[in-house]
């Protein structure tokens, strides 16, 4: 299959530019000003006027399967996923079973190639059964494709077992993904530890359940000279280690998530906790909102990352402290992205290339993926960013719909996702 | 009387100065209904009123029930514990079911904090909350109020002081809400490791000094200490806790002589106060029983014959 995108204005992490480009089979074969075809394409589509940035890539999702597929599967979630733009998307290991062996991550590749709509990345699970005791086989996972490993949901909650994962994880080169939180001392809280917790009786977290263990992971890969990836970082002072240690030259790497730049915890009190509110990390104060704006702004946090996470309506309709953690995000990362940081002015429209396409593919070492260029995979997304949606229910198309931006009127529409040179989402 | 216009009692935050008032005014008048020979009045003939404890309770549930019977409605018990309910259905289910008997008043106590907030969008019926997780216990806070008020003839601009554990207390939150809306200086005394830092943001005094602080308290709540925190590590032992957070003779003789002691009940005697002082402070403390009825009369009709419009319900 070819493909010619006539006129159109490219987004890559480091440059904009006007050209068309051709794919051919699988990859990006020519970007240049006015190309004309040697032999007759598929499809000619027309973007003038409209942003064509690289295939999204979000390194954190949650697809329930195996185990809950009532909550999503990997058809609807490579919909929801092409839906908003991402070709490549990795599936945390947080399902039952977990995703700790190379049977089950090798099921889902061939699960994911069956439906061709997006490429799904199984993340393999760090300790069996994903209970922090005993690694599980990082070589064999390897082979079969993972990139990342973690037991996301939970840190290791043992400093040994850490140690050594990085260091067996260097010597197989798999990317380790950590969910930082101390959990004795999240001590089951329902949200964020605050003024709005404390007059509400509401069990809570304090933000340092995060920031000690990212101090502790940065410790560790400092120590090991191994590079570890810190997952969905959602308080000022997560930040100020973070950078810290990018200053001091340790291989961290970090993710953060459009809540987290989005939501605090007086949105759960204007919303009378309401349970699609909750998520893990918890929802933070302005101020941690304002460091996460300004730690994407300054490069310290890496990439956007959805951490999507379906639950059934009947779980998020329970009152807020009996509710399970977690919302979903791949249909408005985009649109949440564009609206409410570059067109804030506080990214620039590069950074969503940057953020959501080149800085995933780089840190979990994705090749020929990120960036619109001829000889790489052709993973493109175009999209009209003057035209403005407004997030409804009946038209998400995750089997779950469980997210707090219901009625948030944003800007960016996704329009076409191709995904290895096929036409796999058109809006219009 | 102005028109009273809250649907639900969710928690003191939620109500005025006035709407307080108004509680106390309607409690006084509903005391006298308990004295008489034939201890009832229609007000809430033909409403059914379903009384939900979804956690332990006997005094506040027999209270709530007695005061709806006082009044003439149709009042239905129901008492589960929400962890064997999980086995069954959930809370929302259960809410549902019971929503087609058409209530008009449903009672609810519930394990965990701010439930009500999501059950007033299953039910046509006003909520009352009996006591939610950590969050509130109004109807507490009012009996609280309306019996200091009775016993000193005011309740404006109170020194208070409440003490033991502050962080799980609802029954605190809703004093402090409460007494602070009628000008007063709520302090709150406790191991550090019981009252939440962020407790200094609602304006409350924080105090690990029980022989200071009582030292100028118009009013003193002593809350009730479960044994469980112990073990939780909130405080090395019971005796180190007592020798601090106790009302023992010797402190209570540090107060103003007009102090006014408080317990939610039940107590532990000789834990949170020494039973040395039973016949002291005792007496008041069943005042505050015999008030709470009252004031759960005062409340139960205001939310009953308030004129109401159908909403939908999901």
């Amino acid at each position: 299959m070819k493909i010619l995108i006539k006129n159109a204005t490219i987004v890559n992490a480091d440059n904009i530019f006007e050209a068309d480009i051709l794919t051919a089979n699988t990859r990006i074969v020519k970007v240049a000003k006015d190309i004309t075809p040697p032999e007759p394409v598929d499809e000619v589509i027309d973007a003038k006027g409209k942003h064509v940035f690289p295939g999204f890539i979000d390194l954190h999702t949650h697809l329930r399967t195996p185990g809950r597929e009532d909550e999503e599967d990997f058809l609807t979630g490579s919909q929801a996923a092409a839906a908003g733009g991402f070709t490549k998307i990795f599936c945390m290991p947080n399902t039952l079973p977990s995703i700790d062996n190379e049977g089950l991550a090798k099921w889902i590749f061939e699960e994911s190639q069956k439906i061709g709509i997006v490429d799904i990345y199984p993340v393999g699970a760090i300790t069996k059964n994903r209970e922090g005791k005993e690694l599980t086989e990082f070589g064999a996972l390897r082979r079969v494709g993972c990139l990342s490993v973690s037991d996301d949901g939970v840190s290791l909650p043992d400093s040994l077992i850490l140690r050594r994962a990085l260091e067996y994880a260097k010597m197989i080169d798999i990317l380790v993904v950590e969910h930082c939180e101390d959990l004795r001392l999240a001590n089951k809280g329902a949200m964020r530890e605050s003024f709005i917790s404390s007059k509400y009786g509401v069990s809570a977290i304090p933000d340092i359940a995060e920031s000690l263990i990212v101090a502790r992971n940065i410790e560790m890969a400092k120590y090991l000279n191994t590079r570890i990836h810190l997952a969905h970082i959602s308080t000022a002072k997560s930040v100020e280690f973070v950078k810290r240690a990018k200053n001091e030259g340790v291989k961290v790497t970090a993710e953060t998530c459009p809540h987290y730049f989005m939501l605090t915890v007086d949105d759960i009190e204007e919303n009378s906790f309401d349970a699609r509110f909750k998520v893990n990390p918890p929802l933070g104060e302005k101020k941690d909102v304002e460091k996460i704006r300004e730690a994407l702004r300054d490069g310290v946090i890496d990439c956007i990352a959805t951490d999507h996470a379906p639950h059934s309506h009947a779980e998020k309709e329970l009152p807020f402290e009996d509710a399970p953690f977690g919302l979903i995000g791949l249909e408005f990362a985009f649109s949440l992205t564009y609206t409410h940081l570059v067109k804030a002015g506080i990214l620039d429209l590069k950074e969503i290339a940057n953020k959501l396409s080149a800085n995933p593919a780089k840190i979990v070492g994705l090749s020929h993926c990120g960036v619109i260029q001829e000889g790489f995979i052709a993973d493109i997304v175009i999209a009209d960013l003057n035209r403005q949606w407004i997030i409804q229910e009946d038209k998400i198309r995750s089997k779950s719909k469980n997210t707090p931006f219901i009625g948030y009127q944003l800007y960016g529409v996704v329009e076409k996702t191709i995904h290895k040179g096929k036409i796999v989402f058109n809006e219009l | 009387m102005e028109q009273w216009t809250k649907k639900h009692i969710l928690g003191i935050k939620d109500l005025s100065r006035d709407e307080i008032e108004t509680v106390f005014n309607l409690a006084a008048s509903f005391k006298e209904i308990s004295q008489r020979e034939v201890k009832k009045v229609p007000a809430l003939r033909g409403k059914t009123v379903l009384n939900l404890f979804f956690e332990n309770s006997t005094r506040t549930r027999t209270s709530f029930e007695l005061a709806a019977k006082r009044l003439s409605g149709d009042v239905v018990n129901f008492s589960v514990s929400t962890s064997s309910l999980a086995k069954e259905e959930s809370i929302i289910d259960t809410i549902k079911n019971l929503e087609t008997y058409h209530p008009d008043i449903m009672i609810i106590r519930i394990e965990s904090s701010t439930s009500l907030h999501t059950l007033t969008k299953y039910t046509q019926a006003s909520i009352v909350n009996a006591g939610d997780g950590r969050n509130e216990h109004p109807t507490q806070a009012l009996l609280d109020m309306f019996t200091v008020k009775e016993v000193r003839g005011n309740v404006e601009n109170l020194n208070v002081l409440i003490v033991g554990d502050i962080m799980h207390s609802r029954v605190a939150r809703s004093n402090i809400f409460g007494f602070q809306r009628f000008g007063g200086k709520v302090t709150v005394c406790g191991p550090s490791t019981l009252i939440p830092y962020e407790f200094q943001n609602l304006g409350v005094k924080i105090s690990y000094d029980f022989d200071k602080a009582i030292e100028d308290a118009d009013v003193v709540i002593m809350l009730r200490i479960q044994k469980e925190r112990q073990t939780s590590c909130f405080f090395p032992t019971m005796r180190e806790y007592l020798d601090r957070f106790a009302l023992t003779p010797e402190r209570l003789r540090r107060a103003k002589k007009d102090v006014i002691i408080m317990h939610p009940g039940p107590i532990n005697w000789d834990i949170e106060i020494s039973s040395s002082l039973k016949e002291q402070v005792h007496p008041l403390i069943l005042k505050q029983a015999e008030n709470g009825l009252a004031v759960r009369m005062a409340v139960l009709y205001l939310v009953g014959t308030q004129k109401r419009e159908l909403v939908e319900v999901e």
